[in-house]
């Protein structure tokens, strides 16, 4: 019993975390940003709006 | 030789090891992913070891590697394998032919550039990224300095351009943001999707961590090779070294073996 607890507990989000509950969206979120900065910087090489 | 001459050997031993954990993992469970990661690792690591090479001689061949391993394909073949993962649809089969005809294209044309190197421009005193394309110059535009320069004819004009191992309009290189975006949109979008996923479920936060960590190293050498087409190349192998650490952090801890019940609701997570 108190090894399933310790089981469970380990998959899944911990309440209350701070890495889970502010750090890991706001990541998610800066990269999703970033990365759609980077495809639209290629999409302009490929325009040839970005001189290379 | 600088720090930059050492990192691409660095990247290279760690991409050897991911290649090796990856492939193994194909080996036993025989999903495509894998396999698809498997491919697009090793010519990570092939462009990192061509890196490595060109840091010390010139061989037209390991330039080949490096240009179409390094920069053109492994983006696009490692974001491949995240989408087998993530869409178990027929019409993945279909993308997946598009992405071998058009990495045979790039490779034919590629070979078809190589009889027309300047390798006389090529030293070892700088790193590869910062010498391998020729840019034309704008009007007014000032040389850079230590840069040598060539006057000749481009799409009907006289242009002065700074010299570089591949010629001016070298149509491979028209290929790469094709590869690249593709890429960045299917590994670091994938990713993204699936810590958002096992995020919202509230559910394996290695995968969490681990998918976070992937997006953020395939971020990182995006980013590094946006600064080389700016011509801040010197951040390159930087980028690709911390890149590899990164991935493959995150891939050993997304991998972690997790208890059984939570296994069972990971496939739903994921489609």
């Amino acid at each position: 019993m108190t090894r399933d607890n310790r089981t469970n507990s380990k998959s899944h989000i911990p309440k209350g975390s701070f890495l889970f509950e502010k750090v890991v969206p706001v990541a998610l979120a800066v990269m999703g940003i970033v990365m759609l900065g980077l495809i639209l910087f290629a999409a302009g090489v490929l325009l040839g709006i970005v001189k290379f | 030789m600088s720090v930059n001459h050492i990192l691409p050997f660095v990247s290279t031993i760690i991409m050897l090891f991911f290649t090796v954990s990856v492939l193994q993992r194909f080996f036993v469970r025989r999903q495509p992913h894998f396999l698809f990661w498997g491919i697009g690792l090793a010519m990570f690591g092939a462009g990192s070891f061509a890196e490595a090479y060109l840091a010390l001689a010139w061989n037209k061949w390991v330039f080949f590697a490096w240009y179409l391993f390094g920069a053109a394909l492994n983006a696009a073949w490692l974001g491949h394998g995240t989408l087998y993962l993530l869409v178990r649809k027929k019409w993945v089969h279909a993308v997946t032919a598009i992405l071998v005809l058009g990495s045979l294209f790039a490779g034919n044309l590629m070979l078809q550039a190589i009889p027309k190197l300047d390798e006389a421009v090529f030293t070892t005193d700088k790193i590869i990224s910062e010498q391998y394309g020729t840019k034309a110059l704008e009007a007014g535009e000032p040389v850079p300095a230590g840069a040598q320069t060539i006057t000749t004819t481009y799409r009907g004009e006289e242009v002065t351009a700074v010299r570089g191992i591949l010629p001016l309009g070298a149509p491979v290189r028209l290929t790469t943001p094709f590869f690249n975006i593709y890429g960045l949109l299917t590994l670091v979008g994938g990713a993204i999707y699936s810590a958002y996923l096992f995020w919202r479920k509230r559910v394996m936060p290695n995968r969490v961590i681990g998918n976070v960590l992937i997006a953020a190293g395939a971020l990182l050498i995006g980013f590094a090779s946006t600064l080389t087409r700016l011509g801040y190349g010197e951040y390159l192998y930087l980028g690709e070294l911390f890149s590899a650490i990164l991935m493959f952090a995150g891939f050993r801890f997304a991998a972690r073996p997790q208890p059984d019940e939570v296994m069972q609701s990971a496939p739903a997570a994921a489609d």
